[in-house]
């Protein structure tokens, strides 16, 4: 259904009315990663989790009753001030009312354009023709949206009223000024419509930018909702810091923003834009091009870190911007013994809900075999290297198509297999895997995996010829033997 | 007491099942054939006339096959005649039709097929042979797949469900003899059985291993499509051996069956990964002590990728031309 896809990185905060598929897509990243699984988020929602963080955000220590009031005035006063520039923003299929996807948006000029999360929009961007926009303002008031352009790599989209009367002339939003960074742990205040239930204000604290992220992400201290997608996160002097767009639900209050920066930008590009009307593929793919060409060129540009291996050197990615998990057999197994490395970057970029793409993971198990001689190590090496999934045929990519040679890097046989698939509407990207085997030894062997999502051909090939470049004989091959 | 040289023709009349039951010698000409009492030969069969056809010799001295008052008319050799025509019967024998009744008229001047020969005694030691063959050949591919120091009831499944199945495979097979040729033929169909499981087995454990060996991926992916013409060919022997008067049909039966099956196989493959095998890779890794294959720089690899874009940019191009109408991508 429409949020699994959402599941694989993190939750995107347009509500689309799903709550069974949502949880049961979260439960699917925790088992999938073996990391998360006991915080995965109860059913109790998001409700009584957002009371309890308040009540936890409480300041410590000797807070004096004046403090307090003076917080939650601040509160107040953020909300009275940006309560008619704040608004919901809905796709509606365009045949009935119902709506299909909720998200929150806020005015950012006189002229009442407004910014959200594309992902809030994205199902209109990509079939116009059966989708439309709506706002509905804290006092009610409803309209007709157009969609005049988007960041799919940041998640941000730039709309307008059709009709800008009902929405002229009620201010907007002032961006925080880039050269007054905030401290961390500074409160913020993030306002939107959680799960349809009606506006609210989120206070919690600025963190900082997300580490090892990609794409620049804030950090927010505070708890997100379905439905908040594309509200603002304001300083206490209600200037915006970032647009709400994602929450980790196997943690607590683990939120996250797009940095003010990036809508500037959008507004800046999109100002004057025409309104889009027709299925926006081809700008996607422009703007997944130009990322996917600065992901390679910045992953090519970083050498691999040692994996510490006595024999072989295999590629393990520097953590620059992603994180790397490992894990090893237990030491009373009687048969194949093994030590796994698994690397992946959390910035995924959201596409449709059921599409995500533009990231990279690297990942390898080393074998030894020594308890179970050669020929049965041979087998359970052999039964490894079958174990992989490729991809069939699907609704946004092709099946895939493969190459596969014995290579030779500087004396270590491999055995490499490449494969391609080509996304059916996001024309010259593909999903790139490659799998490598070593080849020498006969009760000792590392295999390893590379996998890029929504790249070029020219970008798969300086990424296989890189990834391969990292596999090599530790120490001369003769100390190694 | 009959004596041979007294004979002058023998006339076989075969059973519903095709085995020959009950046998006439006929001394003298002509014989008369049909339902009535008055005939030389009484048939009891109700789509024979009560007096069918006769057989004699014509003025020249040479047998003819008479029809008479019959409206089913009779075949002979597989020709039809109708009443009141006669036919000219070759020297050699022929088999007649009449009705439901199936005859075989031997006569002097047949050939006979040569003798038969027993299976000899080391062909009696062959299936022990073959059947310890494929034990060993279990074994060890289990063996492998265990982990040292296994406890011994993991063996069972093959030391015991080997021995059991194959015994279960032969006596359905044997069943099925009996119920055409009278004869619950389980050695006969051990004796096919054992050779082509081992012939399967043995494809299935060495050709990856030497595909890989010598790094061609051609012949790994032959290995599946091999075993199935193998299993099919090994079907085939049975259901020969259960009814070997029809050879051909059974022939064409199994050989429409395999191609129905693998076109209807293949197409599922194909919809999914948009080609001919399952398997995207050769998932075979050689032995270091067995690799034969040259290896290639990295760069030779990476050059191959070029090749995949334009078949694979292709195939989205069609994908986005069926899918234009309703642009479903984003509804799931």
């Amino acid at each position: 259904m429409h949020l699994t896809g959402v599941a694989a990185s993190l939750l995107r905060l347009g509500r689309r009315f799903l709550p069974q598929a949502w949880r049961a897509g979260w439960v699917t990243l925790a088992s999938a990663t073996g990391l998360w699984l006991v915080l995965s988020i109860n059913a109790a929602g998001a409700a009584t989790a957002e009371a309890a963080a308040a009540a936890a955000s409480a300041p410590p220590g000797p807070a004096s009753p004046a403090a307090e009031s003076a917080l939650s005035g601040t509160g107040q006063r953020i909300y009275e001030r940006t309560r008619p520039r704040l608004l919901q923003v809905r796709t509606l299929l365009k045949t009935q009312d119902s709506q299909s996807s909720v998200g929150s948006g806020f005015l950012v000029d006189e002229s009442g354009l407004l910014v959200t999360n594309y992902h809030v929009i994205s199902q209109f961007a990509l079939q116009p023709s059966r989708h439309r926009l709506v706002y509905a303002t804290v006092d009610g008031r409803q309209g007709a949206l157009e969609l005049l352009a988007f960041d799919v790599v940041h998640d941000l989209a730039l709309l307008r009223p059709a009709d800008p009367a009902p929405l002229a002339g009620r201010g907007a939003v002032p961006l925080r000024p880039a050269d007054e960074p905030l401290p961390r742990g500074a409160r913020i205040f993030s306002l939107g419509n959680p799960l349809d239930v009606g506006f609210a204000v989120a206070e919690g604290s600025y963190n900082g930018p997300v580490e090892r992220s990609f794409l620049e992400t804030l950090f927010f201290g505070g708890s997100l909702s379905g439905g908040m997608s594309g509200g603002p996160a304001l300083d206490d002097q209600g200037r915006l810091i970032g647009v709400n767009v994602a929450a980790r639900r196997d943690g607590e209050q683990v939120s996250f923003l797009v940095p003010a920066a990036r809508v500037r930008d959008l507004i800046e590009r999109g100002r004057g834009a025409m309104p889009v009307t027709e299925p926006a593929w081809a700008e996607v793919t422009r703007q997944l091009q130009a990322h996917q060409a600065t992901l390679t060129e910045r992953f090519v540009a970083l050498p691999w870190r040692s994996a510490g291996h006595p024999r072989y050197a295999i590629p393990v990615p520097q953590e620059a911007f992603m994180r790397c998990w490992g894990r090893g057999s237990p030491q009373a197994v009687r048969g194949l013994q093994f030590e796994r490395s698994d690397c992946a970057m959390d910035s995924r970029i959201f596409v449709s809900g059921s599409l995500l793409t533009g990231h990279l993971s690297v990942r390898h198990e080393a074998y030894d075999g020594s308890r179970l001689g050669a020929l049965r190590f041979a087998e359970r090496y052999s039964a490894s290297f079958r174990n992989e999934f490729m991809g069939v045929d699907d609704n946004h990519r092709t099946a895939p198509r493969c190459v596969e040679r014995s290579i030779d890097r500087d004396g270590l046989p491999l055995r490499a297999v490449v494969c391609l698939r080509a996304y059916k509407k996001l024309e010259g990207l593909h999903d790139l895997s490659v799998l490598v085997a070593t080849l020498d030894g006969s009760e000792i062997g590392v295999q390893g995996r590379f996998d890029a999502r929504g790249v070029s051909l020219a970008s798969a090939q300086r990424l296989t010829a890189h990834y391969l470049d990292g596999f090599a004989w530790s120490t001369p091959k003769n100390d190694s033997r | 007491m009959v004596h041979a040289e007294e004979r002058l023709a023998l006339i076989e009349c075969f059973e519903r099942d095709g085995r020959a039951g009950r046998t006439v010698d006929v001394h003298a000409w002509p014989l008369t054939l049909g339902r009535a009492l008055s005939n030389r030969m009484v048939l009891d069969d109700a789509y024979v006339a009560p007096r069918h056809a006769s057989i004699g010799p014509d003025a020249q001295g040479r047998l003819v096959l008479t029809v008479l008052d019959t409206a089913n008319g009779v075949a002979v050799d597989g020709r039809r005649h109708g009443a009141g025509s006669t036919c000219l019967l070759p020297e050699a024998g022929a088999t007649l039709q009449l009705g439901q009744t199936r005859l075989r008229l031997r006569l002097p001047g047949e050939t006979l097929a040569a003798e038969k020969p027993l299976p000899a005694a080391a062909a009696v030691a062959t299936p022990w042979l073959l059947g310890l063959a494929l034990l060993a050949l279990a074994l060890a591919e289990l063996g492998l797949g265990l982990d040292p120091g296994a406890d011994l009831t993991a063996w069972l499944p093959v030391v015991v469900g080997l021995p059991v199945a194959v015994a279960g495979w032969c006596g359905l097979w044997a069943l099925l003899s009996k119920v055409f040729q009278h004869r619950f033929d389980f050695a006969g169909h051990l004796r096919i059985t054992l050779p082509w499981m081992l012939a399967v087995q043995l494809t299935d454990a060495m050709l990856p291993p030497l595909a890989a060996s010598l790094g061609w991926p051609w012949l790994w992916r032959l290995a599946a499509p091999l075993q199935v013409l193998l299993f099919a060919l090994w079907l085939r022997e049975h259901m020969v051996h259960v009814l070997p008067a029809y050879r051909r049909t059974v022939t064409a039966a199994v050989a429409a069956a395999t191609l129905a099956g693998s076109a209807i196989s293949l197409s599922f493959i194909h919809r999914a990964t948009d080609s001919y095998s399952r398997a995207p890779y050769m998932s075979t890794l050689p032995l270091p002590a067995t690799r034969l294959a040259g290896t290639v720089p990295p760069s030779v690899l990476v050059q191959d990728m070029a090749r995949l874009a334009d078949p694979l940019a292709a195939r989205a191009k069609k994908a986005r031309e069926e899918d234009e109408d309703d642009g479903a991508a984003d509804e799931e």
